[in-house]
């Protein structure tokens, strides 16, 4: 069974001469797969959000003393936390393949005499800068190089 | 109390000729004002299904005098040639006006307009935005109306009667088919551009809105239709459904065959000569008949077909020029023309006649002026030549609009009270279909009558007797449709009475067509008769005129406008 | 070839009997190439004169037959009958209101559309006399997929965004200007843009993509109204360098 929509969705600005039945969300929502996947990507953000208070907990946590930070630095290792940043990193994963797939086709059709490249060229330019952006990342934290 | 709005110049209907004719109206005055009266929101009007382009002379190739020219014996020499003339003249202009005004127009490489072949013209003059020209001029002509305030819009509002008082129209009546009342909409000329009538046939690439109004209009006022026996059949149909598979596919190299796989218009002789494929369409449509007669034909669920062949074209090309075809073609025949041909036979396409009017588009009733398909001004006499049609609309959209404009500066508003009472008069019609539930007559039951016997009556090639057994059984029918059973009383939005009052719109133009059919005894153009073969210059060289008139239709001659062209053998 | 028969659940609301929508139940014979639109024609013609819905063309391209398939927003003339169960619900288009059974109320369309002027804005109107303007096929095509919408709204029906906000220009609409906008033979970029950086424009789109993922003509709206983003940016950042004209 539909929902209802917004009672003013596509109404006109002048009411029309004869009485309306209120506007209905579509029935197959939220239970189709794409609008799953549109749900899923909106939710994302609640993850962010508690990585950015963890941020702030973190950075807070420094200016309480060696024992908090010591205490906080161990808590980094706890399962719990482990699994967490692994979900994250699921989601984050999710979140760009999504963008991936729509960003192509939302490039200007050209910038002045310019062309964007063919989607599938703009798609492997894209995969390539994260995968050498994450291997970067990789290097640095492991102490392969700057350290 | 009937609701009363009053304008300056009415027009009925919202395709090409419609909001041209608005614009031109708002151009020739912007003090005007005027309305644009229509059964459906104007994107929606047929125009929107016209695939294959707009003639105007466009290279230097080309001439006037060669468009001309064609389009005269395209018409098999009953067109007006003043009017061809004007037209030819005007063409050019009006699609440059068309591009001003944004329409896509598909390009050659320096950016100059492209064009293409097309059937019947001599040269390439077809002016294309790829095989969805109608569509794009409508939107483009539709998106242009809309910076002019002075034109108002009535939406999905049936026009029932034209009101006249004192021997000229000044106004018409309108049912709102939304909140289902009857409104008087008041002014000093009306326009009719209301489209063809090809529902009145059972296969046809028209749309369900196409039942004639404005002609039916025009001739309950006591305005004659011209020409009606004139009907244009498509060759390239799909079965079944009727949708139209663009003549641009054979302009663009597109092949006909036979079930053995024979270019038939090569090897036999059908009077297309070299032109073959770029034959004219009623030349053409007898090809494909004559096929499927002579056992050549294929035979599938919705009777037997021919093939179009395009898959020699190539990948690149079809999508680049005709990705329509190749949309239609898939979802409606399942067939992928890239590799497989497509089944393809005759379809109602187009009605050369309608109401009749001079090159100003005005009719004999004064201030009711019509354009587009409605009308007949003799430019396509007995046969229209692929893509003038779109063109068409726009030069005498045009010029329709410029005189109905010069007419309303000088009429008066009539007896306002007198106006009121007809469309009374109309509203109490109207409220007593919405409640005729004893009616002892199906709508689709009459609607499939009456497209069996104008099939039988009317098809490609006619009979003597079986035209006079189709006048016959339309005058039953047409008496049987007063008596419609409408099982919808609803105020709102009640489709059953629109559908009751197209019924009696298309019984009424049926009769036209299949009378004025049955008195031409020659073959000429579009009207090809088994008993009269060829042409009668000396006896038929002149328009046909239907009154539709309380006592029957009565017939009477108009002559043709010669001068220029001098009518010869039609070969190609 | 026939396909048996298949039950339609088909919304109906009469606004002069119904206090709100109901549904109505149809088993009717269908045969395999036809489409969902032929088994309503059926229903009205041979079952229900009264069932009330716009169609005309039959042939994807006058935009009149929208409606919800199965909850799904489908031009029911394109939509193969033969891709569905034994059951199918038929609802008016969603996210607009409905007059009568299958009709919804479209001039709160038809105003969004007219927002964004859809006409060509030249400083200067061009005669005819000079003739038709050249325009590169490479230019055209900036354009041209844009140019193909067929205003059936079933993107308004798809989009999460006009569900839940009145304001919303919408898909079909702002692709409409961006199509303007992006003509090289158009100069009202800056009108069209001041009406895109107003409330309930671009910027409320949250890019779900179901516009361009139920659009029956690969228009590709979502395209268009986050090209229109870019564009809406970049016009931004050079309006601290240039100076616009008009505010």
């Amino acid at each position: 069974m539909s929902r209802a929509a917004h009672p003013d969705a596509m109404s006109p600005a002048e009411p029309g001469r004869t009485r309306t039945a209120p506007p209905q969300k579509p029935a197959s929502w939220p239970s189709h797969p794409r609008m799953r996947v549109y749900t899923l990507f909106g939710w994302t953000g609640v993850l962010y959000l508690l990585i950015g208070f963890g941020l702030l907990e973190t950075a807070w946590s420094l200016g309480q003393g060696e024992v908090v930070w010591d205490a906080k630095l161990a808590s980094f290792s706890h399962p719990a936390y482990v699994a967490f940043h692994l979900l994250c990193l699921v989601s984050v994963v999710f979140v760009a393949v999504r963008f991936f797939r729509l960003f192509p086709k939302s490039q200007p059709a050209r910038i002045g005499p310019a062309k964007p490249p063919p989607r599938p060229v703009i798609l492997a330019g894209l995969y390539a800068v994260w995968l050498g952006v994450t291997a970067l990342f990789v290097a640095i934290l492991s102490g392969a190089i700057f350290s | 109390m009937t609701d009363v709005c009053r304008h300056d110049v009415i027009i009925v209907g919202g395709g090409a000729a419609g909001l041209r004719a608005a614009i031109a109206a708002v151009e020739a005055d912007p003090e005007i004002s005027v309305a644009l009266v229509s059964k459906v929101y104007p994107m929606r009007s047929h125009t929107v299904s016209a695939e294959g382009g707009a003639a105007a002379v466009a290279r230097d190739e080309d001439s006037l005098e060669m468009h001309g020219y064609d389009t005269v014996k395209g018409s098999d020499f009953l067109g007006d040639q003043n009017v061809i003339e004007y037209f030819v003249e005007e063409a050019p202009k009006e699609l440059t006006r068309l591009e001003h005004w944004g329409c896509p127009w598909s390009r050659n490489e320096d950016g100059s307009v492209a064009t293409r072949a097309f059937g019947g013209m001599t040269t390439k003059r077809t002016w294309y935005a790829t095989d969805k020209v109608g569509f794009h001029m409508l939107h483009t002509l539709f998106q242009h109306s809309m910076r002019f305030d002075r034109i108002v819009r009535y939406d999905e509002h049936f026009v029932t009667r034209l009101l006249v008082d004192d021997g000229n129209v000044r106004g018409v009546s309108a049912l709102d088919i939304r909140s289902g009342e009857v409104r008087a909409i008041l002014g000093r000329s009306v326009i009719l551009a209301t489209g063809g009538a090809g529902k009145i046939f059972p296969f046809t690439t028209n749309g369900r809105i196409k039942t004639g109004d404005g002609m039916a209009l025009a001739a309950a006022a006591g305005v004659p239709l011209k020409d009606m026996e004139f009907v244009q059949y498509h060759p390239t149909g799909l079965p079944g459904t009727g949708i139209l598979i663009t003549e641009a596919s054979r302009g663009e190299g597109g092949l006909l065959k036979n079930s053995e796989g024979d270019r038939f218009l090569v090897t036999y002789d059908y009077g297309v000569g070299k032109k073959a494929e770029l034959g004219p369409r009623d030349m053409i449509s007898r090809a494909v008949v004559q096929e499927i007669e002579a056992g050549r034909g294929i035979s599938g669920p919705y009777g037997e077909f021919v093939h179009l062949d395009l898959t020699h074209i190539g990948r690149e090309k079809l999508e680049a020029r005709l990705p329509f075809v190749l949309e239609l073609a898939r979802t409606y025949a399942g067939v992928d023309p890239l590799t497989e041909p497509i089944p393809i036979r005759p379809v109602v396409h187009y009605m050369m006649g309608g109401v009749d009017t001079d090159i100003d588009g005005a009719t004999s009733l004064p201030g009711l002026y019509a354009a587009g398909e409605t009308a007949c001004g003799s430019l396509n006499g007995a046969n229209r030549l692929g893509s003038n049609s779109l063109t068409e609309c726009l030069v005498f959209g045009a010029r329709a609009a410029q005189h109905a404009v010069l007419y309303s500066r000088g009429s008066s508003e009539g007896n306002e009270s007198a106006l009121l009472a007809q469309a009374e008069a109309e509203a109490a019609r109207v409220s007593a279909l919405r409640r005729h539930k004893k009616g002892s007559e199906k709508i689709s039951t009459i609607r499939r009558e009456l497209n069996t016997t104008m099939e039988e009556g009317c098809g490609v090639y006619r009979e003597q007797a079986s035209m006079l057994a189709t006048v016959q059984t339309v005058a039953s029918l047409q008496d049987r449709a007063s008596d419609l059973r409408v099982s919808d009383d609803s105020m709102v939005f009640n489709t059953e009475v629109i559908a009751a009052l197209e019924m009696k719109n298309m019984v009424d133009v049926a009769q036209a067509v299949s009378v004025s059919a049955a008195a031409r005894l020659e073959s000429r153009g579009a009207h090809t008769c088994r008993d009269f073969s060829s042409r009668d210059d000396e006896n038929f060289m002149h328009h046909t005129l239907c009154y539709l008139e309380a006592g029957g239709p009565r017939l009477d001659k108009k002559s043709v406008h010669l001068g220029h062209w001098e009518p010869e053998e039609r070969k190609y | 070839m026939s396909l048996g028969t298949k039950k339609f659940v088909i919304t109906r609301f009469d606004p002069d009997r119904d206090t709100e929508p109901r549904t109505e139940e149809y088993e009717i014979p269908v045969q395999s190439d036809w489409k969902v639109l032929d088994a309503i024609n059926f229903i009205k013609d041979e079952i229900d004169g009264s069932l009330s819905y716009r169609w005309s063309c039959r042939m994807a391209v006058c935009g009149s037959c929208g409606m919800m398939v199965n909850g799904e927003p489908k031009l029911t003339c394109k939509t193969a009958l033969s891709s569905y169960g034994d059951s199918l619900t038929i609802e008016p288009l969603a996210n607009f209101p409905t007059i009568r059974d299958l009709v919804v109320e479209m001039d709160g369309f038809m105003d969004k559309f007219q927002k964004v002027k859809p006409w060509i804005i030249q400083a200067k109107e061009r005669a005819v006399e000079e003739g038709p303007q050249h325009q590169s096929p490479e230019d055209l095509q900036a354009f041209k997929q844009f140019s193909m919408c067929i205003n059936c709204t079933l993107c308004y029906s798809a989009c999460p965004v006009v569900a839940t906000d009145p304001e919303f220009l919408g898909p079909a609409a702002i692709a409409l200007g961006h199509r303007y906008n992006m003509d090289s033979r158009d100069e009202g970029a800056d009108e069209r843009n001041a009406v895109f950086r107003g409330e309930g424009t671009i910027f409320s789109c949250s890019y779900a993509n179901e516009c361009s993922e139920v659009c029956p003509k690969n228009v590709d709206p979502a395209g268009a109204v986050n090209q229109a983003k870019f564009n809406a940016v970049v016009d931004w950042a050079s309006s601290f360098v240039v100076k616009r004209e008009k505010e």
